[in-house]
């Protein structure tokens, strides 16, 4: 099912970057573009994400109220990561060979970091409010950044 | 893997943005193969020919321990 949907995305973003090209303009403003979706899109995802963890310190009795805070930001980071997708397919080979290897770093990475706090965490049961689910995810784009800066700087 | 793109580019008076456009790639892309960073991948080295009008092999080449390796290979 998720195949066709990243063809018809694929798709639609070489006709964009195509549309682009047609009315002069290129590559590079096409990455301006991108740049700046992704960085409005992350920024609304981080603010509707802070609001969610704001609203879940107070006491909301319904459970069923908190859950729906606690999914709110959700959709808000599927868009962010539905722009990165596409911003993906719009690359040229070289900045496509660049989020690889970020991914292929990150991957092991955040494998490696996940099973080390899971064993201490059996071994000496870290604190919980440092450690929990909700501050560990942090960590992974982290890994991300730093395999991206990697790849960067072999290229550059 | 060597590359004359750099002089090729320099006899046309080209930029690297020049070329790059013309490519439809990013101009990191262009200064990463002329650095010898990156080797581009098969359409991408043969539009560089189309473009030049020349064809691969003279643009890109294996350097001397990829030649050598090459050669042992094809021997054996």
């Amino acid at each position: 099912m998720l195949i066709p949907i990243l063809h018809r995305q694929r798709k639609a973003a070489q006709a964009a970057a195509q549309a682009i090209k047609e009315a002069g303009g290129t590559i590079e403003q096409t990455r301006r573009v991108y740049g700046t979706r992704l960085l409005i899109r992350g920024l609304l995802w981080a603010s509707v994400y802070l609001l969610s963890r704001g609203l879940l310190e107070l006491t909301i009795p319904s459970a069923a109220a908190r859950v729906a805070i606690a999914l709110l930001p959700t959709p808000f980071f599927v868009y962010y990561l539905w722009t990165w997708m596409k911003g993906v397919s719009e690359m040229d080979e070289l900045e496509r060979r660049i989020e690889l290897e970020a991914l292929g770093f990150a991957f092991p990475a955040a494998i490696v970091f996940l099973m080390t706090i899971g064993l201490l965490d059996l071994a000496i049961t870290l604190n919980p409010d440092d450690w929990s689910l909700h501050h560990v995810w942090l960590m992974l784009p982290l890994f991300y950044y730093a395999g991206l800066w990697r790849a960067k700087k072999r290229y550059q | 893997m060597k590359n004359r793109l750099k002089v090729l580019r320099a006899e046309r008076d080209w930029s690297q943005q020049d070329l790059a456009d013309k490519l439809d790639v990013s101009r990191q892309t262009i200064n990463a193969i002329e650095t010898e960073k990156y080797d581009p991948s098969l359409p991408l080295a043969m539009k560089m020919g189309r473009l030049f009008d020349l064809r691969v092999e003279t643009i890109f080449s294996l350097d001397d321990v990829q030649a050598t390796e090459s050669r042992r290979r094809g021997a054996q």
